[in-house]
């Protein structure tokens, strides 16, 4: 059963290689080979799920073998109850998005190829337990990212690939910074790149100085691992890469970026600044806070404002990563049992709307809500496509947190935590989802209501594949909705943990 | 003493065999008749016999150290390791210069010729126990250089590299050879062991005037491994010379530099005293503006080959960092570095010599939709710029990995953070380069010419080690840090 981390970590990459090894091989069969890679690997998650022990908060199907022994880096897996659901959600998202892109024409091989490259060094960063393991993660993630936004997006493709690639890589180079910082305060000891080892608060006392000026350890480093962190998440003001590189991206993509490479920011809190730092996560909360609170409101102005469907949704992402932030800076159970689960539910319900956006885009071939000469770009859309507009009501509503769907549970869960530390802020946050509430049903209405547009007459409902492959999205985002205790239950252990251990700072 | 000189000579083997090389190359050019193959016969010859040298080397390198020829050579394993590194980049560029079109058609085997003298000069620098053995090697490596640049014999910009080349070499070498007199003035020495023992005893004007000569002593070196503020010359030789000159280039007089300053910088400042304090501020100071102008520098590049110069001067700022720290690990870095850089500017430069011969330029635009065009080739090319901006899972990561952690290990975080906003930099332009050749369209269906099978065998063969250096390095550590461990 240990290896079981192993076969989800590589088999997207043995796919990937035998995708490529085929000479001359028929496109069908690349997408074939993809999908049967991407279901065994989510068979293999739920098998993971049932085998895993919800009692604990240790580490579980821990797989360690040295990898450089003079430095003492390990190749050391393991996940807990958090890690747990971001496992879920890459097999699910990735799976989906095969489905997805069964339309995409252009070089099919290479596209699904670094489509499985892609979920195998997600899978990486959530399972890695060794700093240098997890830093070679994060960053190979970028290359597969970097190909498929750069060759398969829309017009302005190669300036968001790129502006996508330099923001995240600047982040993560200060990340190595401190990650080569922690292993020389560790006293090069065995487990000095155990991200394990290295958490409970071990650096409180200690200074570093730079340029003549004396700063804490624990205050530096976390700003430095923050910055890594807060770019992916994306919270304000580092969020201007994320709108274009939504809209450019194709849309599987657009969905993988924001259902699960968002979450590696907020889980490198979860995981890393906060255990390793959690004095200076205490002492900094307020600003963590008002950052995410900026996030929550901007985002959904920003969001209120475009014409784009794609970057409306996009903007969107950036609201709802605020709000995660925001739970994660309460420090509260029942903050951070929100935050975790709002990345679990935006995972689900932003998939649903970007997978929508595409929907829809492969039959108009453009996203304008309203075109840029002032016309609609769609009207009456609930007449012509039922489907698709029932499909689209559910994820809407799940997306700004209707009561029975899955956003709202999160959002009230994260509301409970801050309230008690954070008085203001919950009050004005919560004007961000009335305003959410307000750019979701408003863009419905132009969209879906009024008169039909001419060329909305020659739209197809959804097809069976599309169906097929949004229902899996829904089931989630309706059950988890009403019985969210499932999920709960996962992490319940490894949140009261990290709880625990802020409680103390 | 007849005797003993023959004994020393046994240890010799390597560079002797260059020599050999050297002549018996001279004797072919003007002897064997030129008619078909003959070029490849020679050059066959050449690369057999650096072959042979390898294998002496690698016989060394596990060796203690030794003092010859009256304490004026060293042979440990850290100069055999550097002079490893250094025979492999000239196979590397005499290989191109086979298939190169920029090297003048006439010629059979001036460039080999050339080359192995240059390299002579690297393995007697790398080597040197004294200041006189030294400055020999310093010259040895600097005036075949100069005729190196200028191959082109027809072309302007070459004449021009090689003119400045000389210029700036001769100026920078009087400079150094002014500063190795004014040590020997106030040390009495030239021995380096001899000289050390004399420096604790200074004091006043004595320890300021050895300080500044010192500077002066480093200007030689620096010039060869065009640091800033000595690598004003590099862009414009870089791009006059032909392709596998500037490979060259890129490759073995910087390692022979790098190997002299860390030498010198071990054996004379390798104590906490005020002279090594001011010294190390100086590198530092020197690192941190040699990798800013660098990177800076290239952004705006529209030639690859002169932003291929101009990375190289950034690579060397970072490398540089690990004589800073003064200790074994920083070394071992730099060896590390080395190895890895040399696989990688290797690649770049033949990707970029076979484009380049195809169409006459090497602008960016004749890497344009390359992925159409060449997929492996592309795909290689961009794997090896992105290990050059030091991504993993490449080795130029795990390389930039190692130089970061002996910085942060001495708690010189100030200089990390710069180092790290420069692979930002760094990152900028090699994706820019990556972003033509992968999301750009080709103009036409035109086939590249150039890489046939066995070049591609080549780059895939030197690919290799890019790649798996980059997970498996823990070997080629340990041999650096072996090597590290005589160097005092």
């Amino acid at each position: 059963m240990n290896g079981i981390l192993n076969w989800i970590l590589w088999l997207p990459i043995i796919g990937a290689v035998v995708a490529i090894a085929i000479p001359n091989v028929k496109d069908n069969v690349v997408r074939w080979i993809t999908l049967c890679t991407t279901s065994i690997v989510l068979v293999l998650t739920v098998v993971l799920y049932l085998k895993f022990d919800t009692s604990t908060a240790a580490m579980q199907f821990v797989v360690k073998v040295p990898w450089i022994e003079q430095f003492h880096i390990n190749y050391h897996l393991g996940i807990d109850g958090i890690t747990m659901l971001m496992t879920f959600l890459n097999a699910l998202l990735f799976f989906i998005c095969t489905l997805s892109s069964w339309t995409v024409e252009k070089n099919v091989k290479a596209y699904f190829a670094l489509l499985l490259m892609l979920q195998s060094s997600v899978f990486g960063v959530f399972f890695s337990l060794d700093f240098f393991l997890f830093y070679v993660y994060w960053e190979v993630m970028l290359l597969p990212m970097f190909f498929l936004i750069g060759i398969w997006g829309g017009e302005n493709r190669e300036y968001a690939a790129i502006k996508f690639f330099l923001y995240t890589f600047f982040g993560s180079i200060f990340m190595l910074v401190g990650i080569i910082a922690l292993y020389y305060a560790s006293g090069k000891g065995v487990d000095s790149f155990s991200i394990l080892a290295h958490q409970g608060g071990k650096y409180v006392n200690e200074t570093v100085s730079i340029f003549g000026h004396t700063f804490s350890f624990e205050h530096l480093f976390f700003w430095f691992m923050f910055l890594g962190f807060a770019i992916k998440v994306p919270v304000f003001p580092f969020h201007t890469w994320l709108p274009h590189a939504h809209v450019q991206a194709p849309t599987a993509v657009s969905v993988i970026l924001a259902g699960v490479l968002l979450k590696m920011g907020t889980y490198g809190f979860l995981r890393i600044a906060f255990p390793i730092f959690p004095q200076a996560a205490v002492h900094f909360s307020s600003i963590i806070a008002w950052l995410g609170l900026i996030s929550v409101i901007y985002g959904a102005f920003c969001a209120m404002a475009q014409d784009d469907m794609k970057k409306l949704i996009a903007y969107s992402s950036v609201s709802h990563m605020g709000f995660v932030m925001l739970g994660l800076s309460a420090m509260t159970t029942q903050g951070m049992n929100g935050a975790v689960l709002q990345m679990f539910n935006h995972g689900t319900s932003t998939a649903m709307m970007f997978l929508l956006v595409g929907i829809l885009y492969e039959r108009s071939h453009h996203r304008w809500i309203v075109k840029p000469d002032g016309s609609k770009g769609y009207g009456g859309l609930s007449t012509k496509l039922p489907k698709y507009t029932v499909v689209f009501i559910i994820g809407m509503f799940a997306s700004l947190g209707l009561p029975g769907l899955s956003g709202f549970i999160s959002e009230a869960l994260i509301f409970l935590g801050i309230y008690q530390k954070f008085t203001t802020i919950t009050v004005i946050a919560v004007v961000g989802l009335l305003i959410g509430a307000a750019y979701l049903l408003w863009m419905f209405k132009r969209m879906f209501f009024g008169e039909v547009n001419p060329e909305t007459e020659e739209y197809d409902d959804m097809n069976a594949r599309e169906v097929f492959y949004m229902l899996p999205l829904c089931v989630c985002v309706v059950v988890f909705g009403i019985f969210p205790s499932p999920l709960l239950n996962v992490m319940k252990a490894s949140v009261g943990q990290l709880v625990d251990l802020m409680a103390k700072f | 003493m007849i005797q003993q000189l023959f004994g020393f000579l046994s240890y010799f083997i390597p560079e002797i065999i260059c020599v050999v090389l050297m002549t018996t190359l001279l004797v072919a050019e003007s002897t064997v008749k030129e008619e078909h193959g003959s070029r490849g016969k020679i050059i066959g010859y050449a690369l057999a016999m650096l072959a042979l040298c390898l294998l002496f080397l690698f016989q060394n390198l596990g060796e203690a150290p030794r003092f010859i020829f009256h304490n004026a050579i060293t042979i440990d394993p850290f100069s055999t390791l550097i002079k490893i590194i250094m025979v492999l980049g000239t196979m590397g560029a005499i290989f191109l210069s086979y298939s190169s079109k920029d090297i003048y058609t006439n010629l059979k085997s001036e460039f080999a010729i050339m080359a192995v003298g240059v390299l002579l000069g690297g393995m007697l620098l790398a080597s040197a126990n004294n200041m006189l053995t030294l400055y020999l090697g310093i010259e040895t490596l600097s005036i075949l250089s100069y005729v190196m640049a200028s191959f082109k014999r027809d072309e302007s910009t070459s004449t021009e590299a090689g003119m400045k080349y000389a210029l700036y070499g001769g100026l920078s070498a009087g400079v150094a050879l002014y500063g190795i007199s004014h040590l020997y003035g106030i040390l009495g020495s030239i021995q380096f062991v001899d000289m050390v023992d004399k420096l604790p005893g200074l004091e006043g004007t004595n320890l300021l005037i050895v300080l500044v000569s010192f500077m002066f002593f480093f200007v030689g070196i620096g010039y060869k491994i065009s640091v800033f503020p000595f690598h004003m010359w590099t862009p414009d030789v870089y791009q006059g010379s032909p392709i596998p000159v500037t490979s060259f280039f890129a490759i073995v007089p910087k390692m022979a530099g790098l190997a002299a300053l860390i030498r010198v910088s071990f054996i004379f400042f390798n104590n906490n005293s005020a002279l090594s304090i001011s010294w190390t501020g100086l590198m530092l100071v020197i690192s941190a503006m040699t990798m800013t102008v660098g990177n800076v520098t290239a952004i705006g590049q529209t030639s690859v080959k002169r932003l291929l110069a101009f990375s190289s001067i950034g690579h060397v700022g970072l490398m540089i960092l690990g004589v800073v720290v003064l200790n074994e690990q920083g070394v071992r870095a730099i060896l590390f570095y080395g190895i890895v850089y040399m696989f990688m500017t290797l690649i770049a430069f033949y990707i970029t010599s076979h484009l380049s011969d195809m169409y006459g330029t090497d602008s960016y635009d004749v890497f344009k939709g390359l992925i159409y065009k060449h997929p492996t080739m592309a795909i290689i090319m961009a794997a090896v710029l992105f290990s050059l901006a030091g991504m993993p899972p490449f080795s130029g990561f795990v390389a930039k990995f190692n130089i970061f952690s002996v910085v942060i290990e001495k708690k010189l975080y100030g200089i990390a953070i710069v180092a790290a906003i420069n692979s930002v930099i760094a990152l900028y332009y090699y994706v820019k380069l990556a972003k033509t050749m992968i999301f750009g369209q080709a103009d036409g269906d035109v086939k590249v010419l150039g890489f046939t099978s066995g070049n591609q065998a080549v780059i895939i063969a030197l690919f290799i080690p890019v790649l798996f250096l980059g997970i498996f390095w823990e070997k080629v550590m340990i041999m650096s840090g072996n090597a590290v461990l005589f160097i005092k």
